[in-house]
């Protein structure tokens, strides 16, 4: 239903919670970066949360439309428009065919825009998931990120299009400069960071690295202490442990470079995993603007977190959305 | 909070288990003491993984080997991080200690092609385009390195060892299907120092060492191991992968055994246009493996006598090898 006119820097298909159950195979999940956007847009067109959606990082994105159908856009504040006509983000959109939908680059604060369709992107199930793994090369369109004049069916809906909005209240606010919820280990004090190690984690402003994507974030190289000499037979480096598998969202020390696991990680290797964000802080890691933002990590514990948890899932709770009238 | 959540003594030749807080949704198990490599945990590790697979734990729903732990996902509003443990704590109690372990385990025999123009383009590359002086390579090549790095007297000693013994695969990690594998017999230990920086290419069916570990590349990717040989694809993941592996794309599973049988490069390129046609059928025979087959020869005095002589020689050869 839509052909890719502009596919932007790299936009690619992704479904939630991703590929999961296979870690002990190698994979890691995949899916968004930012699962928060990306359940909103499923959530505004009467998807399935987790059903195949776009996600498109920067921003920049054209595609004509085929068929009529109702679609979704959320994600940071950008210049939306259907037909070169101003449309707005978190709401759902209805379209027609020979439409154009385009989105410009992200200017302001936040990095990635997710784009749902209502039914759904109908790309083959791999690995009991439709999300694209770049890497390897599987999932998603092909199993690669879209190229212009690529074309994406959709699952058919018998589903009345209505119009619906996420309230103002209820989005997620951007940031230039980002507070992350954080829980310390597993590798942490006292037998890999010393307290100062700790303390200087969760009071320096860390900048992520213009080299960073679905794969990793990288932050500014900083030199802990640590609370041990080496790694011992795993490495020189006190960072270095015998191979684990790496939890999703985990803050790994590799060497003295920070870097946070997306969900297109490796899902395992022989560093220390120093904290792990939690799931429900996750989605702030998919709109990171690399070589731009800075980051700032806040200590939680599994109470909090669970707190947290619910928050999310109120935003998505579909009682929330305002509705008016048949769109469509 | 600490990272640390409880430590366990299990007793009775078992290792000791440290449950790690790895985020909300996950805990990292971890067996043993930071010691070398002991095959003997990792067998604990596996016997603990199948044993969950067989009685299930609800609200359990991931478990990810490691070379001495396990990675568990769980979902909190099912358990608690609390009673997850004392569930792991009542799984443990039912593992026997690791002489008396059987797990399911099936046998592959791979064919490998050693020095194959494959993994010297991959070592050229790096030479080019990465480091040129690099210490591990010298005309092209890295395999002299892990020669000398171990303490071998030629090319010839370092394919012994790898012939010469079968591999377990301690955990499948890092890219899709890719296997972590360790001599079952000891004297067949190796070490291999990673590239710094990494490698921007390795093929397909490359075969490398890094650490203890002896790796197989599943995909054309980046890589820091020292890269010797060459063997059949091992991951088909593409949709429209080949008829032999249609059922199961990923070909080495965790806790599976390899041995590799040498052959030319011409032989392989004939082998792995075989299995591109799908008319090669892998050397595969499904299994267990009793742990105590692994002791019996681990403890024998002259294989521990001449494991530790290896040992030795290598650690003097690593005095006088730079490491990259």
């Amino acid at each position: 239903m839509l052909e890719i006119v502009d596919p932007g820097l790299q936009t690619t298909v992704q479904d939630y919670p991703g590929r999961l159950g296979r870690q002990s195979l190698g994979f890691f999940p995949c899916g968004p970066v930012d699962h928060l956007a990306f359940r909103a847009a499923n959530l505004l067109v009467g998807n399935r949360l987790g059903a195949a959606a776009l996600e498109i990082p920067l921003g920049r994105f054209q595609a004509n439309v085929l068929h009529a159908g109702t679609i979704a856009i959320t994600g940071p504040e950008t210049h939306l428009t259907v037909n070169g006509k101003p449309v707005s983000l978190w709401e759902s959109v209805p379209v027609k065919e020979g439409d154009v939908v385009a989105s410009s680059v992200i200017r302001g604060p936040g990095y990635r825009l997710y784009l749902a369709v209502a039914g759904g992107i109908e790309v083959r199930d791999a690995f009991g998931s439709r999300a694209t793994h770049i890497v390897a090369g599987i999932g998603g369109f092909d199993g690669r990120a879209l190229e212009r004049a690529d074309v994406l069916d959709v699952v058919a809906t018998n589903e009345p299009a209505r119009r619906k909005r996420l309230p103002v209240s209820l989005r997620p606010t951007y940031s230039n400069n980002w507070e992350v919820e954080t829980i310390m280990g597993p590798h942490a004090d006292p037998d890999f960071l010393t307290n100062n190690d700790v303390e200087h984690f969760l009071t320096a402003t860390w900048r992520c690295d213009l080299n960073s994507d679905r794969v990793g974030v990288r932050l500014n190289p900083h030199r802990f202490q640590w609370a041990r000499e080496t790694g011992d037979v795993a490495g020189g480096h006190p960072s270095n442990v015998l191979d684990n598998s790496y939890p999703l969202g985990g803050i790994l020390a590799y060497g003295d470079v920070l870097t946070i696991l997306g969900p297109e990680s490796n899902s395992s290797g022989g560093f220390a995993v120093i904290a792990t964000i939690p799931e429900a802080a996750l989605w702030k890691v998919g709109q990171f603007r690399p070589g731009r933002d800075t980051v700032v990590f806040r200590a939680i514990d599994l109470a909090q977190a669970a707190a947290l948890h619910d928050h999310v899932a109120q935003v998505l709770d579909t009682r929330h959305l305002d509705r008016s009238g048949n769109g469509g | 909070m600490p990272a640390i959540v409880q430590r366990r003594e299990l007793g009775a030749g078992r290792p000791v288990v440290t449950y790690r807080t790895a985020g909300d949704r996950a805990m990292l198990v971890e067996y043993g003491d930071a010691y070398p490599v002991d095959l003997a945990v990792n067998f604990f590790v596996h016997a603990t993984a199948s044993h969950l697979g067989t009685h299930p734990v609800r609200g359990l729903f991931e478990i990810a080997p490691g070379l001495r732990s396990l990675l568990i996902y769980y979902d909190p509003i099912v358990i608690s991080q609390e009673k997850l443990i004392a569930a792991m704590d009542d799984h443990h109690a039912d593992i026997p200690e690791p002489a008396s372990i059987v797990l399911p385990s099936r046998q592959l025999r791979l064919p490998i092609a050693f020095d194959d123009s494959a993994s010297r383009e991959a070592v050229n590359r790096y030479r080019i385009t990465i480091r040129p002086d690099a210490p591990n390579v010298v005309d092209g090549n890295n395999i002299d390195y892990i020669v000398r790095y171990n303490g071998l007297a030629n090319r010839d000693a370092l394919y012994e060892r790898i012939l010469g013994t079968t591999w377990w695969n301690a955990f499948s990690g890092f890219y899709p299907g890719l296997p972590s594998l360790l001599p079952l017999d000891p004297r067949s230990e190796l070490i291999g120092p990673k590239y710094n920086p990494a490698r921007t290419w390795t093929p397909e069916g490359a075969v490398a060492l890094g650490g203890p570990c002896l790796v197989v590349h599943p995909i054309e990717s980046l890589g820091s191991y020292q890269i010797f040989g060459r063997t059949l694809p091992i991951s088909h993941l593409s949709p429209r992968r080949v008829r032999a592996h249609r059922i199961d794309p990923i070909l080495i599973h965790p806790g599976d055994r390899i041995t590799f049988t040498a052959i030319s490069e011409g032989e392989l390129i004939e082998l792995r246009r075989q299995v591109f046609e799908g008319r090669y059928d892998y050397e595969i025979e499904p299994g267990r493996y009793a742990v105590a087959e692994h002791f019996a020869v681990a403890t024998e005095p002259a294989v521990v006598a001449e494991a530790g002589r290896r040992r030795a020689a290598r650690a003097a050869a690593q005095q006088l090898v730079k490491i990259p």
